[in-house]
């Protein structure tokens, strides 16, 4: 076998090595990582030294593809920036066009969007927990949630056509009315998924092997958590009482009681045990809201949406993901195109800057825990 | 002569096939219990020998002949193992010594363990390494165990175990050593690497362990390995507690039952660390079979 001067195969390198640092690639094809990211983890034994985060690879320049497409044309793209929760993208951008142009949307479209941002939360919830018991060898509970998910993906299908991406929302309100019979069926969906939350109870929050693989794992204070950026319900774990829906309510969010709870303490069992508490929550908002929902316009009469037109100007929209605060920051010439869209993600704080800090020191073991609790997101790093 | 040591050719032939296809049967049904604990259909119960077939047409890399080596030993190994298991009372060596067992049962992992290390693989070489410290989690409470048998009986013999418990449930072991069973129980979820104890494999953590390096006729190999792993281990606690079995369909019962057992308790549990794990046999499964060790003694004296 020809091999370069100086290369040693790794048999080689495996046959010399006494505690020596080498590199493990977590990720991009490894189970425990969630899409095309990756830490190349400096090892020492089992134990990691250093990480460094390899991103890029699933970057596919959005922002700069925006400033290419027309208004309209952009909301087919953004629902990609977070695939498992991607309603929020669409109501941001949508909010900040309108905002820029200054038009009030119907009542009845921000309940609309309200539920279905209410729907798409509990499904990125199921997916995030479920992610937790999958990093945990724990796949029943896997199981049962992704089919928990599927049931709400069912509803999405029937109201948008689309199951995982939705492009439901548009400057002005939203593409079509709720159809037929679709609120008693949200309305029953909501009551099976509470039904099954003393199951996912059992089998996970009350695991005793989950709780010690959780307990003191990864602690963020409140401080820590604010000066690094953490936002939602990672925020919310080290005890801090914030929510975009309560601190700038947008939507139907400013008629609906919204509770905030904050599970505290900080560590990974928090965080877990904070996403089932906003978990039941959001079951609550919906049944608040479609007690509430008005009739009327589902939408305004913008015209020919392929040929709207924004006047100059810029405004930023902020929306409460099941991850945290997405924002849409964008700025318009007064053409067809946006002359610049930025986006702020949940996951980057914590996918690139703290695992700095939390990763070191850690053992293999817990890297794809971390990652879950923490609800990482890598389309939304790399974007 | 040469008649008769044809005849125990075929006889350990035979042997090796059983041990293969009973452990093959055993997963796939087992696959089939864990989807319906998780509300899924799961594949055919022959699914694991499809795996197999196929596993074995494919095309497979090795990294140099100390990998191919360790499989090949392992797999031997355990193979070894399966013969000294008495079979519905019938030992096909004449001899069932558990000390051989326990000793034959390490070299299955120990040829695994030279047989990944030489690919060089750190996920590969984190999880055999993780299942050999593992073994020094449950082998402690199986030799106690084993060792308050060996008192009371006064030999070393696994069919001398099984024929004491003849006569009826109430002779079996599993009544007279309850601590003891209680400790294998826990011990047995580690020696087949299920959760709490899938340190060896840990998809999440280490890319799924040795496996990683196993490709084609290696991988076949490596379902092969946990398949006799699975008649072996199984066997093992049939005969030592729930009183062996004079007939193939019982023993093959019982033997399910234990896996069956040992399946759903893997369905509802997550996994420990594997330094939560070794304390955690040392914890429960060790002072469960320490205790029924002083009883046994206190009762034998």
């Amino acid at each position: 076998m020809y091999l370069p001067d100086g290369y040693t195969t790794l048999t080689k390198r495996a046959e010399k090595d006494d505690r020596e640092v080498y590199d493990l690639f977590f990720g991009p094809n490894h189970p425990g990582m969630h899409g095309n990211f990756g830490y190349v983890l400096e090892m020492e034994g089992t134990q990691i030294v250093k990480v460094r985060p390899n991103a890029g690879m699933l970057h596919r320049g959005f922002e700069k593809s925006m400033e290419n497409k027309r208004w309209v044309q952009n909301l087919s793209l953004i629902p990609r920036v977070c695939v498992p929760d991607p309603d929020p993208n669409e109501v941001a951008y949508c909010q900040a066009v309108e905002a820029i142009m200054g038009v009030e949307v119907p009542r009845r479209a921000r309940y609309i969007r309200s539920v279905v941002l209410e729907l798409s939360r509990l499904g990125s919830f199921l997916m995030g927990m479920g992610g937790v018991g999958g990093a945990l060898g724990h796949y029943s509970i896997m199981y049962l949630m992704m089919e928990s998910r599927d049931r709400i993906l069912d509803l999405f299908e029937e109201l948008t056509g689309g199951r995982v991406y939705h492009i439901y929302n548009i400057p002005g309100g939203v593409r079509r009315d709720i159809p037929p019979g679709w609120k008693q069926k949200v309305l029953d969906l909501v009551d099976h998924l509470e039904k099954r939350i003393p199951e996912y109870d059992r089998l996970l929050y009350e695991n005793p092997v989950v709780h010690t693989r959780l307990q003191g794992l990864a602690p963020l204070s409140a401080e820590e958590a604010l000066t690094s950026g953490i936002v939602g319900p990672n925020l919310r774990a080290s005890g801090v009482k914030a929510d975009v829906r309560v601190d700038a309510p947008y939507a139907a969010y400013d008629e609906v009681e919204v509770n905030i709870e904050c599970s505290g303490g900080g560590d990974a069992l928090a965080r877990a045990v904070q996403v089932r508490m906003d978990y039941l929550e959001a079951i609550r908002i919906i049944r608040r809201l479609l007690a509430k929902i008005p009739d009327g316009s589902f939408k305004l009469d913008l015209g020919n949406l392929m040929k709207l037109k924004v006047p100059a100007g810029d405004a930023y929209s902020k929306v409460e993901s099941s991850k945290g605060e997405f924002g849409y920051y964008v700025v318009s010439n007064g053409g067809m195109k946006p002359y610049r869209v930025a986006v702020r993600g949940p996951s980057l704080p914590a996918g690139l800057y703290l695992c700095h800090k939390h990763l070191p020191g850690m053992k293999i073991d817990d890297v794809a825990v971390w990652m879950a609790t923490l609800a990482i997101c890598p389309p939304d790093i790399d974007r | 002569m040469s008649n008769i040591n044809g005849l125990l050719s075929l006889k350990l032939l035979g042997f090796s096939f059983l041990s293969m296809s009973v452990g093959l049967l055993f997963m796939g049904l087992g696959r089939k219990v864990t989807a319906r604990i998780q509300r899924r259909l799961g594949p055919p119960f022959y699914q694991a020998f499809l795996d197999v077939f196929k596993a074995f047409s494919k095309s497979s890399i090795t990294h140099n002949y100390v990998m191919d080596l360790g499989i090949i030993m392992s797999l031997g190994g355990l193979i070894a193992t399966a013969f000294f298991i008495p079979f519905a009372g019938y030992a096909v060596l004449g001899s069932s010594s558990i000390v051989i067992i326990l000793y034959l049962m390490s070299i299955g992992y120990l040829g695994m363990a030279m047989g990944v290390s030489a690919s060089g693989n750190p996920n590969a070489t984190i999880g055999i390494s993780r299942a050999l410290a593992l073994m020094l989690g449950y082998e402690i409470p199986i030799v106690m165990i084993v060792m308050a048998m060996m008192l009371t009986y006064g030999s070393s013999d696994l069919l001398t175990f099984a024929t004491a418990q003849q006569g009826g449930f109430a002779n079996w072991h599993i009544f007279k050593y309850p601590l003891g069973f209680l400790a294998i129980e826990i011990s047995f979820q580690a020696m087949l690497g299920e959760a709490p104890y899938d340190h060896m494999i840990a998809p999440a953590e280490i890319a799924s362990g040795p496996m990683v390096e196993l490709s084609g006729k290696y991988l076949g190999i490596g379902f092969l390995l946990h398949a006799v792993q699975l008649y072996v281990e199984t066997g093992l606690i049939v005969n030592l507690f729930l009183g062996g079995a004079s007939t193939w369909y019982v023993f093959l019962l019982k033997q399910f039952a234990v896996y069956f057992t040992s399946m759903c308790i893997n369905a509802v549990m997550a996994r420990y660390r594997i330094e939560q794990g070794i304390a955690h046999l040392w914890k429960y499964a060790g002072t469960l079979a320490l205790l029924q060790l002083f009883i046994t003694r206190l009762g034998v004296f």
